[in-house]
Parts: C-alpha cells; structure tokens; sequence
C-alpha cells in the first residue's frame, strides 16, 4: 500500500528562479545592443532602421564533447535498412534561415529584431549629459522661418523646381498610358508644364525655443587616419548622435573636421568625408572657442565638446592643442579627448601606447576633461559609459 | 476532476502492490502526490527534489520545459519519482486513469531498483529530503546575507555546476592523502626494478584527482565558510544524482519491463487496456538516431528473462550498471534485432552524418565501443586535476578519441579559475594535436 496525499501548493516555487533567469536574458539584450552599435551596417543610419541581435541562451557551462567524428553517435532503427556511408543527418546550410543563428551545440539562440530608436532605448536608459544647468537665458524664444511641405499655390521664388518636374512626368506617364500625347509640327512630344504641375514649398514661420545646449563634435580627418581608425571615430560619433537625438530634442550640434584648420561641415559630410593633410589639433578647440564667442555664449549655454583623433599631431602643435582644450574645458560644461589606437597599425618604432599629446591632456584630466583610449570597437561602449556614466551593461 | 477518483487510485494501488510482491519486487514505500501541470513542471526543474536551494537554471529549465510543452513540442514526462525513503512520486491531474496506473506499476519498478541497485548504496535515500532541505535553507541564508548577497552565491553555484559532474563517479570512496602516501612509500621501499623512483611524495596531487570539488576544498586556502558549504552541497547532490546517471537504461528499463508484466497481470478492460498499450509502444518505440534508454533497458530484460530466466534479471538490477549490464548482456544477435549503428559529421564546416558502422560482424565491436562511451556518465569527458603548480591547478582532460567542445571548455576553465581564485589550466587534444586552454 502506498501513500496518497494532495499536493501542498506552495506558491508559484519557481517564481524567484525564473525572474532571476529573465533578468539575465535582459542582460544579455543590452550585452548584444553593444556588440553590434559598432556594427558597420547601422552606421549612418535613421531611426526606422530595424536591426537583428543576436541573444545568446543563458548557458550553463559544462565541459561536453563538440561534433567530430570521434564522436559517434548510437542510433537504433529496428526493420528500417540501414548501411554504411548513408546520410543520417544533413549539414546545414551556411545561409541558414529565419531567425535561426549560431550552431553551437543546440543551445537557444534568439534573434531579437528591434529598431535603432528602441535600441537607443536600450543603450541610452540610465545615460545623460553631465552637469546640464538651468542656464540664465533659456528661455528665449525666437521666430523662424521654416520649410514645412509643399503646397500647389505660391509665389515665383519659392517654386519647388524638383518637386514640379515630377508632377509634370506623373501626369505624362498617365496620357501615355491613356494614349493622347500630342505631336507638334516636327513630330515632336510637345508636353508643357501644366499650372497643376507646380510646386512652391510651404514656409511656416514657427516659434523655436532657444537651445541651451550646444555640442561640438570635433574630429581628425587628417591623412593619418586609417580606414580603421575613422571607421571607429565615425561610429563613435554616430552612437553619440543617437544618444543627443534620443534623449535632447534641443540641443544644437556643431560638426567640426579638421586637419591642419578646422572647419565647420554639415552632419552628411561629418560623417562621409574624406580627407587627407596634416595635423593641427588646436585648430578645432579654437574654432569651438571662435563660435562660442561669437555665439554661444557661456552664460547662456551648456557646453559639450568631443574630440576624437589618432593623436599623431605635430610637434609643433602640442602645447597649443593643450592650451586651447584647457580654454575650452574652462567655458564647458564637459569636454572629451578621445584616441584611437588600433594595437595593429601603431608604427613598430613606437612603443608607445598613446601619442606625446595624449600625456600632455592627462595633466588636465578631471571630473569635466574626460579622457578616452579607444584600441577596438569594443572599446566604444565602455567609453561612452565612462562619459554620460549609466550602469555596466 | 476528471474520470477518476482518489479512492481508484487507492484501490489499484492495493492490486498493483500486491502482484509486485508477488513477484518479488522490494521496494520502499510511495508516497503520491497530486499534483497539476504546472507544478508538475515545477517538480521537473527541481529533479522533483520537494525542496531544493534556489538558482536561475531552474528557472531556465522550467520556462524552457512550460514553452515546449505549449508548443506541443514535449510532452510531459508520465512520471517523476524520486530516490528517496519513502519514494515521493507525482501524478498528474490531467491524467487519465489508464496513465495513472501504469506509472504506479512503473514507480514500483523505480523503486524497486533504488532500494536494490548496488550503485545506490550510499545515496541514503531515508534522508535525502532532509538534506536537501536544510541546503536550501543555508543558502537561503547566503542571500540574504547582505555581507554576502545573490550574485556571489550565483558566482559559486555557477562554477560549481560547471564541474558538478566532474566527481569519482564510480562512488566517493578512496584512499584519504595519508593514506595513498603510505602506500607509496611501501611500494617504493620494496622496488627492485625501479619504476617508483621518480615518484615525487609532496606532489599535489599524488594521482590524478578526479574529485575537483574536492580538490578545491582541500586544498584552496582562499575559501569562505558560506563559499565551502555551497561547494559541499553541489558537491553531495552529484554523488546523489551520479547512480542515476549511470543505470539510466537499466532503470528505465526494469521499470518498464515491471510496468508491463503487472499490467497484463491486472486484467484491465479494453477501456484501460488498449489505452494503456499505445502509450506504452509510443514510450517504448526506438527513437532512430538515439538510444531511447526505456526502450534499449526494457529489450534487455526480456531477452535476459527469455534466455536466462527472472532469477538472472534480478540478479542483474541488484548488481549492475548500465556500461556493465550492455557489456554482459548485449549480444550481436540482439543489436542485430535491433539494427543499431552509429554515425559522425565528416569534415569540419556543417557537413554531413554518414553512417559508420552497422551491426554486422565487422561492425558490431566498434558499435558496441560506441554505445558504451555514449550511455551512463561516459558521455561526460573526464576531468581531473593532475597537477599543482605555484598556485595553479592543472586538469587534464582523458582524451579518448572524442575532442571538447572548445567554446564550452573555455568557459568552464573561466569559471573554475573563479572558484579556484587562481590561474587554472587544461591540457586536452584537439584534432589529434595538444592543445591547451
């Protein structure tokens, strides 16, 4: 005889295990979000962008054999004919489908699809800027004219000439198909522009509120830059877009390049241009100071400034750099000196693992001169956590 | 409820009982305990242990086993029954009655084979409810313990799991440090021909260890209390587990064969009987590229029983274990029956499984090698430690023609490295080259 009983209920038993579980699948969200923001493919890309990251299963190690042929396999097929030589199990395919990713030993991997603004979300939670005051002047508000659409009446100048020629083609394309295209005297198409056609754009005089943040992006375009080196610089830029933009609708960037001058470009070309030429560092903090001077005036202004280079400077231009960034930390809310030193492209005679510069703006390095030595795309998530602080993903 | 009634369970469990007995079976008491799905996979990611200390791959287990069973892809297990004195075992309510009897019949088998087996022996099954619970409840304590907290008990239980089964698995007894020196010494002393002579007596340790717990404990002086008992409760639950690794098929199997004498023993009626009959083929049915263990285990002792007689299958589930039951009782002729044969990936890049061998003359020894080192605790590669040196703890891996998995390998040596607080090295081959982590 045996003994029978209900069984006690005791909570939901697995409830604690389960949460802790899932808490580490989040983790690994996050760890997948920072491996692939460096990824080539999101570079430059908009918010609807939608991309795949792998997420590991939580594994529990354990030392087991991998799939070799020492490895045999014991099968039992009783009355099925079975010889040697005879595929069991087919290869898979490299290309691989759906959202099946990663071979390794039948552990789950799942491919969580999220677009660039909800990877923000992930990346940029617990991250802000530094030391944002409340600055005197904020409020301001100023009037200013807008581009907002197109409309079919307006005014000469504001003819949308682009946008006009396509209507015109749109209704071209729409007689041809219903076949009454007239012919002029020489046999030519004769199809002129139609009133309807016409486009002028639409301008909105909106009120726009002041910024009160500005931020310089500053970055060595010189010919000292790799590929690889650039290629690290632009995606940590990149990331730092997304992060101003996700998190700060008014804010104000200011994209610096600079070899041996400084100039200010456009977001398109920060992010594409080629450059080649020498290098003076100072050239982009003193632009910086030049505008601030001239316009965003410190009392007024939260001021943010990054810079990131390979710190090959020239000589000569050492101790100004660090004069200028020291001018422009004193104005700033924050400023950042980023390096980038892939281990494989330093030259051989240089031992080094930073640029002469890179000592001379440690002695300046503080609570608002942050420093940042990037040797791998790996390295950028750390330095971005090391700037606007958050926790450790 | 559904079709049946607590007291049809109770009723044939008094008609079950009474055929084992009379056929001999010796088993402790069962105690059974209803139980929904949901528990019931409650119960499965816990080994069914009614108390166990708390860590997130219980969790994972149970979310994976509710996700595949919603899927359809799993079906539940019909039973789960522990070793333990008296044997607690669960039924489910969704259950039909049919289900219901056949798993009393087959926890007898269980049972039966706990109490028996002489690899259980020193499992102490009176007391293993007991044990479990108080572990649970230290460490409980441990993270509470603000001085202590999760992730550091997460960061023990984590390494140690890594090498939960790198233990004696043949049991845990051995000859004790002193012990194994003094023996050394006597068979240096009477050595003529000289092959103790570069035996050094202060090696760490002196034979490979294949306990590394143990190792651990002994012999690491960066331990805390709380990280040591939590090393001795991993530790206990392997050498409780290990037996049940190693006589899955037979268990299994004696359980089955049991299931299915008593069942024909107890007259059902078609409505239970024909049920009873199709679940026990879908159980039973072999599963192609894989040894079904009920299926191999429930083979053997009909064929033992038919050649041998009941006595010899007695005699085997009392002293057996799966590698020896296969080496003693699978014939050729048997594993012709039943078509086994073996097969690998060629090549490295996602090839293809060809067939190695099939059960012919030529074939058969290199099969039944291979089933060996498939079944019981042979499909976990061997680690011990061989060597201590300045602090760091070299473990070897028995390479027998099966390389590691160099991804998992890795990161069991990280893990160990943090359970070991020092550098820890691994010796293996990989692709018949050394090769070292």
């Amino acid at each position: 005889m045996s003994i029978f009983k209900e069984h006690r209920t005791i909570a939901d038993r697995s409830a604690a295990d389960r949460s802790r579980h899932k808490r580490k699948i989040e983790k690994a969200i996050r760890e997948g979000v920072t491996d692939i923001i460096a990824d080539e493919s999101i570079i430059g890309q908009d918010g609807k962008k939608r991309v795949k990251i792998p997420v590991k299963g939580i594994k529990e190690w354990q030392f087991i054999y991998g799939d070799n042929e020492g490895n045999k396999q014991v099968g039992s097929a009783p009355g099925a004919p079975v010889q040697k030589g005879q595929v069991v199990k087919k290869g898979q395919q490299q290309q691989g489908q759906g959202n099946k990713a990663g071979n390794d030993k039948g552990e789950e991997t799942y491919e969580v699809e999220i677009s660039l603004e909800e990877l923000a979300e992930y990346l940029f939670d617990t991250l802000k800027l530094p030391d944002l005051d409340k600055k005197k002047f904020k409020t301001m508000v100023q009037e200013k004219p807008k581009r907002h659409g197109t409309r079919t009446r307006g005014i000469r100048p504001r003819l949308d000439k682009k946008k006009s020629a396509v209507e015109r083609i749109k209704r071209k394309s729409a007689a041809k198909r219903a076949g009454n295209i007239e012919l002029d005297e020489e046999g030519n198409e004769d199809f002129p522009f139609h009133d309807n056609d016409l486009r002028y754009h639409h301008i909105k005089e909106r009120p726009k509120d002041a910024t009160n943040a500005v931020i310089f992006f500053m970055m060595d375009v010189s010919g000292s830059m790799t590929t690889n080196i650039k290629f690290i610089a632009r995606s940590f830029f990149f990331l730092l877009y997304q992060f101003i933009r996700h998190k700060y609708e008014k804010v104000e960037i200011v994209f610096v390049a600079h070899t041996t001058e400084a100039e200010v470009v456009d977001e398109e070309k920060f992010f594409k241009r080629v450059a080649s030429g020498g290098t003076h560092i100072s050239s982009a903090p003193f632009l910086a100071l030049d505008l601030i001077n001239d316009r965003y005036h410190p009392n007024s202004w939260n001021i943010y400034a990054f810079h990131c280079t390979d710190g090959d400077n020239w000589d000569e231009d050492n101790d100004k750099a660090l004069a200028a960034f020291m001018e422009l930390r004193d104005v700033s809310q924050m400023i950042s000196y980023t390096e980038i030193v892939l281990s494989g492209e330093r030259p051989a005679w240089d031992k080094s693992d930073s640029s002469k510069l890179w000592s001379r703006m440690k002695s300046i390095e503080g609570k608002n001169m942050k420093m940042n030595l990037l040797r791998s795309k790996e390295d950028i998530w750390p330095a971005f956590t090391h700037l606007f602080g958050g926790n450790d993903v | 409820m559904s079709e049946w009634s607590f007291n049809d369970l109770v009723e044939w469990d008094e008609r079950i009982c009474e055929i084992a007995k009379s056929h001999g079976l010796d088993w402790y008491e069962i105690a059974y305990e209803t139980i929904d799905y949901h528990e019931m996979i409650g119960a499965m990611a816990y080994h069914g242990m009614p108390s166990h200390f708390s860590h997130w791959s219980y969790g994972k287990t149970f979310e994976r086993t509710h996700s595949m069973y919603n899927a359809g892809l799993e079906g539940l297990p019909y039973e789960l029954i522990i070793n333990s004195n008296p044997s607690i075992a669960y039924l489910m309510l969704e259950n039909p009655l049919y289900l219901q009897i056949l798993i009393m019949a087959h926890c007898i088998g269980h049972s039966d084979f706990f109490k028996n087996n002489r690899t259980f022996r020193d499992t102490d099954a009176a007391h293993v409810t007991r044990r479990f619970r108080s572990a649970r409840q230290r460490i409980q304590e441990y993270i509470e313990n603000p001085h202590i907290g999760i992730d550091n008990v997460e960061r023990v239980i984590d390494a140690c799991h890594v090498i939960q089964y790198q233990i004696d698995r043949r049991g845990r007894f051995r000859l004790g440090e002193k012990d194994l020196k003094n023996s050394l010494i006597d068979k240096i002393n009477s050595d003529k021909i000289g092959i103790y002579k570069n035996i050094d007596l202060n090696k760490k340790p002196l034979e490979p260890e294949y306990d590394i717990m143990l190792f651990i404990l002994e012999n690491s002086n960066k331990l805390e209390d709380w990280e040591r008992d939590i090393i001795e409760v991993v530790r206990n639950e392997s050498y409780y587990f290990m037996p049940q690794i190693r006589t899955k098929i037979m268990n299994e199997g004696w359980a089955s064969f049991w299931h299915y004498k008593i069942l024909n023993e107890l007259e059902l009626p078609d409505s239970l009987h024909i049920p009873f009959l199709k679940t026990h083929n879908q159980v039973l049915r072999p599963w192609g590229g894989k040894i079904n263990p009920y299926h191999l285990g429930f083979e053997i002792f009909n064929k033992i029983e038919q050649k041998m007689g009941i006595e010899e299958c007695f005699t085997a589930r009392e002293v057996m274990s799966d590698e020896s039951f296969i080496m003693q009782y699978l014939t050729e002729e048997h594993a012709r029956e039943l078509n086994l044969f073996t097969y690998s990936p060629k090549g490295r890049k996602n090839p293809d499984w060809t067939i190695d061998d099939v059960t012919d003359n030529e074939g058969w020894p290199q099969i039944r090698s291979a089933l060996i080192s498939s079944i019981s605790a042979n499909s976990i590669p061997v680690i011990y430690v061989d060597d201590l040196k300045d602090g760091k703890l070299i473990l070897n891996h028995e390479h027998d023609g099966r390389d590691l998995e160099l991804d998992y390998a890795d990161n069991c040596v990280k893990n160990i490295e943090k359970l070991w607080k020092g550098k820890v090295k691994l010796n293996t081959i990989i692709e018949d080259e050394p090769f070292e982590i």
